[in-house]
């Protein structure tokens, strides 16, 4: 539904042939640095799931180009029976494990320990439907020769569900479903991009998600790229996770702790 | 209760002057154009030698009472000759006054004489007139005569930046105005996401925007109340008239049915299609239309009745794939009755309906959403004696809200149908309020308003948890939406929410000078209906959601003082107006809050409040080649939305913050010069600050994209905001025997090119993987050329 404000965004955009854009230099205030934590556990379908990853670093100033990483942390991950995974920093702020036990609906929780304060979030390992097919159609766009892909599944019936795609050309894009207006059907995820060209290799994963991360993206989402900004923007804010500060509150961290099951496809365009 | 005290002693502490002995004798009747038989409304009828008067009402009729014998009588208006006439009153009086244009002088030069200007002896204030004739001599953007954009020249009103839709008055959103064409509820003015408004000027008649002192007889939106109504239609002859411009054409017929007695005027109004589009083979398509009908018919010198429908679409439609309708269609059938000579009353019964329709084909599913509204009003004028008069009426509507109808297109649609529930409310009023002189140089306008507002049962309701739609989880210090219990409820005649309130009213005026007098005014409004919208501008797809359960009615207080004030023989004016309002009630939307097809819209709403205060100046020159305005607004307007509980953060960490469409300096000059018969000349000059905004304080980095953190909203501002627009009308020797008419309007919007931001955004260049600010200019230079004619 939000693709509606921003067909609307983009059609006032385009429609005033007069509008012009250009890069201006906005001098901008700062804020301290926090801790944010990338922790996506992701565990393919028929896979054992035992390598695993968490990426921390700090937030910065605006402009500034590299993300600074964190290197000192502790990180763990244990589960509801105890068990615990430890995380050990690599390299740039990677930390990894190579014994991970994951399990479908069991409860985790992140442990981070970062300059003497303690950070944790919990979370469920969400399951995810296997992909059906994936069907190319060509009138997307404006002009209505787009090339358009649909990444076919069938979402199970009377259980509330949300789904996470991403779809890899040159670079990834995102798109997250939820089964509101489309439960027990089979249902699509959507992609089309002016850069889609015969011979392109796409690579398509859907991964399950809670309802807690897909109102985190939900929000993420509306806060970067070209939604923001003018009389369509919606209300700035800052996208907080559920990486919660057990020390103190009030330097709280971003990010989000999330584990999904997932599925992978890729598609040749012709 | 001050206030109410007040208002009492109002009604007890000024006596009521004895009645003379002399015979007293009403004077009464309705003031019209010569040439068309339009009825003429605000037209002065003045008793010079007495120093009473009396202004015509919507419908052009008038009332006074006057001792038995001669009298002088003196009628003005806007562009026409004034008319002085002997009277001979020796019984109840009926006269029909015909008034004739100044203009139709065809051999001199017309020098407009404008009186847009507030009556200084009257206890209106922060009111807003323009004439559609000076309306339509303004630069406009494309050449397109705009009504709303024109009453953005005069203080108090602004707009959230060029493009946007609506208008924002003293502060206020957008959705606080009561927009009403002859006297029908409009839900969305704008066509084209707020390019233009929906108003054919040709049609318009009269329009009037109150800002604050918004007399009892208004209700149910707590900003403002534009007031606009539209022509009869030529009762002597028939005539046509149009325009072609750049952007759309229009033409308007109108004419006698039966001569004298009845009239008739259609007016039509479209944009061009491929509008904007610059490939001429592209299957997409972008236009607006409208459509303006009245039909009227005078039974007697004592009843009248008038039909009228405006019916108006927007039409998107992007390749086949996805297609986008929305519009308002209004009828109303009006029946004027004079009860007695001192007695006038209007019954009109109202139908009015606002659609938005959406199909996207790529996903095989329709959207339809829309608001529907059945209003019966009854209003009373009623001229008790020589400056005393009283209104008051009754209104009634009954309101069906569809916020969205969700239907699968196709057999293999992955759509399920799904709508979400109907809703129901019935809000009613009743008013009084009272204009009296209480000495020569004090008069007053106090009334009151009982409104009431019951919401219907409807299919099914919500229930919480502890009554809580929004949840605060004080770990992540973020808002959740609750999940609703869903409970059928009983049939539609069940009342599950009331809410009752008392509307107290007061202006005074103080002429305590020769042409300069002091106003203070005070206003209580409450507003019932709600657009749930969490942009900064409306879109067309907002929903709107009547007060309920989980949502209460917003509750406004204005209080208002000017100085007024006519300089060397009217030829110049000065109004200076302080204000301050605060809301109750006014909502905020949590972070994250999605608002399309959300059956539990309550589960994202926060309630808050907002204020806003401000100084405006507005200095006219009436007469002269060289006449206009000179307009400055300060102000502020803010909201607030704290937590609930000492624990909760509220939004914005619960501080104050700066609306979206706020403007602290607001200055704008509009002139007119007239070069001779054949050339007049028009230039205005707009200065403002920017925009309230808010830019990012720092960012971070997740799943390799970059994400803002930002720090207090709207706390920064966009560049301040100029521009420079000229016009020239050109208007043909007029021939006396030539019948059709014309005239050439040419035009520059921002006249030096300013690159005006319209925003400023933050992203991430992906190519380049840094991130910069993007301005966003919308208008350039833009010249126009419109043609428009009569006969």
């Amino acid at each position: 539904m939000k693709k509606i404000i921003i067909i609307v965004t983009a059609f006032i955009t385009i429609m005033l042939s007069s509008s012009c854009e250009d890069v201006v230099e906005i001098n901008l205030d700062q804020s301290k640095p926090r801790l944010v934590v990338e922790a996506s556990i992701e565990w393919l379908k028929n896979t054992q799931g035992n390598f695993q990853s968490v990426k921390l670093s700090t937030t910065s100033d605006y402009y500034e180009e590299e993300a600074p990483a964190v290197t000192t942390a502790r990180v763990q991950i244990v589960d509801s029976e105890d068990h615990v995974f430890v995380f050990n920093h690599v390299s740039d702020g990677i930390y990894q494990n190579s014994y991970f036990e994951p399990q479908l609906n069991m409860r985790y929780q992140l442990q981070v320990e970062y300059k003497d304060e303690v950070y944790t979030a919990t979370e469920i390992f969400v399951p995810v439907v296997d992909l059906d097919y994936v069907e190319q159609t060509e009138n997307g766009g404006f002009n209505g020769e787009q090339i358009e892909l649909k990444a076919y599944y069938t979402d199970p019936a009377n259980e509330t569900n949300y789904y996470l795609f991403t779809f890899k050309d040159e670079k990834a894009s995102f798109e997250i479903y939820e089964d509101e207006f489309t439960d027990g059907n089979q249902i699509f995820g959507y992609y089309s991009n002016e850069d889609i060209e015969p011979g392109d290799e796409i690579y398509i994963e859907l991964a399950g998600i809670s309802r807690s991360y897909y109102q985190y993206l939900f929000l993420l989402r509306s806060q970067i790229g070209t939604n923001a900004g003018g009389p369509f923007e919606t209300k700035p804010a800052t996208v907080k996770g559920n990486v919660v500060n057990q020390t103190n509150k009030e330097n709280y961290a971003l990010g989000y702790f999330r584990l999904s099951q997932v599925v992978e496809t890729s598609y040749i365009v012709n | 209760m001050a206030i109410y005290r007040l208002l009492l002693s109002c009604f007890l502490l000024f006596p009521i002057p004895t009645v003379n002995a002399q015979e007293i004798f009403t004077l009464s009747g309705t003031v019209s154009d010569k040439a068309s038989n339009e009825t003429l409304i605000g037209v002065n009828v003045i008793i010079p030698e007495r120093n009473t008067g009396v202004v015509t009402n919507e419908y052009g009729f008038f009332s006074l009472k006057l001792p038995e014998g001669s009298h002088m009588l003196q009628i003005s208006y806007l562009g026409y000759q004034t008319n002085s006439r002997q009277i001979e009153l020796h019984q109840n009086t009926r006269i029909n006054i015909q008034m004739q244009q100044s203009s139709e002088n065809l051999d001199e030069i017309v020098i407009t004489e404008d009186v847009e200007q507030t009556d200084i002896r009257s206890p209106e204030m922060s009111v807003n007139k323009l004439s559609i004739n000076t309306i339509q001599k303004l630069p406009a953007v494309f050449g397109e005569v705009d009504v709303v954009r024109s009453l953005l020249l005069l203080p108090g009103v602004s707009n959230a930046g060029e493009g946007s839709s609506g208008f924002n008055v003293r502060g206020g959103a957008v959705d606080q105005n009561l927009i009403l064409l002859d006297e029908a509820t409009i839900f969305n003015s704008s066509h084209l996401f707020g390019l233009f408004s929906i108003f054919n000027p040709d049609a318009i008649k009269d329009l009037k925007l109150y800002k604050g002192g918004i007399p009892a007889k208004f209700g149910g939106r707590v900003s403002s109340v534009l007031d606009i109504y539209q022509r009869d239609g030529n009762s002597r002859e028939f005539k046509a008239q149009g325009g072609i411009g750049v952007i759309s054409s229009r033409l308007l017929a109108e004419g006698p049915l039966i001569k004298d007695k009845s009239s008739f005027l259609v007016g039509g109004r479209s944009s061009y299609a491929h509008l904007f589009l610059k490939l001429t083979d592209n299957p997409n398509s972008a236009y607006f239309y409208d459509l303006n009908t009245k039909l009227n018919y005078k039974v007697n010198n004592n009843n009248k009745f008038l039909f009228s429908g405006y019916f108006g679409r927007d039409v998107f439609n992007i390749n086949q794939n996805f297609r986008n309708s929305y519009g308002n269609a209004v009828f109303n059938l009006r029946w004027n009755h004079v009860v007695s000579e001192n007695l006038f009353s209007n019954l009109s019964l109202i139908y009015s309906d606002y659609y938005y329709g959406l199909t996207l084909d790529f996903v095989e599913f329709n959207w339809d959403s829309g608001i529907k509204n059945f209003n019966i009003k009854y209003d009373l004028n009623h001229y008790i004696r020589d400056g005393f008069k009283l209104e008051y009426g009754l209104q009634n509507t009954y309101y069906q809200f569809q916020p969205g109808e969700i239907s699968p297109t196709t057999a293999t649609s992955g759509i399920n149908y799904y709508k979400l529930d109907n809703k129901y409310a019935v809000e009613s009023a009743a008013y009084i309020s009272a204009e009296q002189e209480l000495t020569k140089t004090v008069s007053v306008e106090y009334g009151a308003r009982l409104s009431a507002f019951l919401r219907l049962g409807q299919k099914n309701m919500n229930f919480y948890e502890n009554d809580q739609p929004v949840i605060y989880n004080e770990a992540r210090d973020i808002y959740q939406e609750a999940t609703p219990v869903v409970k059928p409820t009983a049939n539609r005649d069940e009342v599950i929410a009331s809410f009752f309130n008392i509307e107290p009213r007061f202006a005074l005026a103080y002429n305590f000078a020769e042409n300069q007098s002091v106003k203070v005014s005070y206003n209580r409004i409450s507003q019932y209906l709600h657009l749930i919208s969490n942009t900064s501008s409306p879109t067309p797809i907002d929903v709107w959601a009547p007060s309920g359960p989980y949502l209460e009615p917003q509750l406004l207080d204005q209080v208002a003082v000017g100085y007024f004030r006519s300089i060397d023989k009217e030829h110049y004016s000065l109004e200076i107006e302080v204000f301050y309002k605060r809301i109750k009630n006014r909502i905020d939307y949590i972070d994250g809050a999605n608002l399309i097809a959300n059956n539990a819209i309550e589960t994202v709403i926060l309630n808050g409040r907002a204020r806003a205060y401000g100084l405006e100046f507005l200095l006219k020159k009436h007469k002269g080649r060289l006449n206009g305005w000179l307009s400055y607004t300060l102000s502020r307007s803010q909201q607030q939305t704290p937590g609930r509980t000492a624990a909760e953060s509220g939004i914005n960490n619960g501080a104050w913050y700066n609306a979206s469409f706020d403007r602290t300096h607001d200055f704008s000059i509009t002139s007119s010069y007239t070069l001779n018969e054949k050339w007049e000349l028009n230039a205005n000059f707009i200065f403002q600050s920017g925009l309230a905004t808010t830019y990012p304080v720092g960012q971070y980095e997740y799943a390799s994209m970059s994400v803002p953190i930002y720090a207090s909203r709207n706390s920064n501002r966009l560049p301040a905001y100029h521009r420079l627009d000229v016009a020239a009308t050109y208007t043909p020797h007029l021939k006396k025997d030539k019948r059709i008419k014309s005239s050439w309007n040419f035009g520059i919007y921002n006249l030096y090119n300013r690159k005006n931001a319209y925003s400023i955004t933050f992203s991430e260049n992906v190519d380049e993987q840094r991130n910069e600010a993007t301005r966003l200019s919308l208008f350039g230079i833009i010249p126009s050329i419109t043609y428009n004619f009569h006969f």
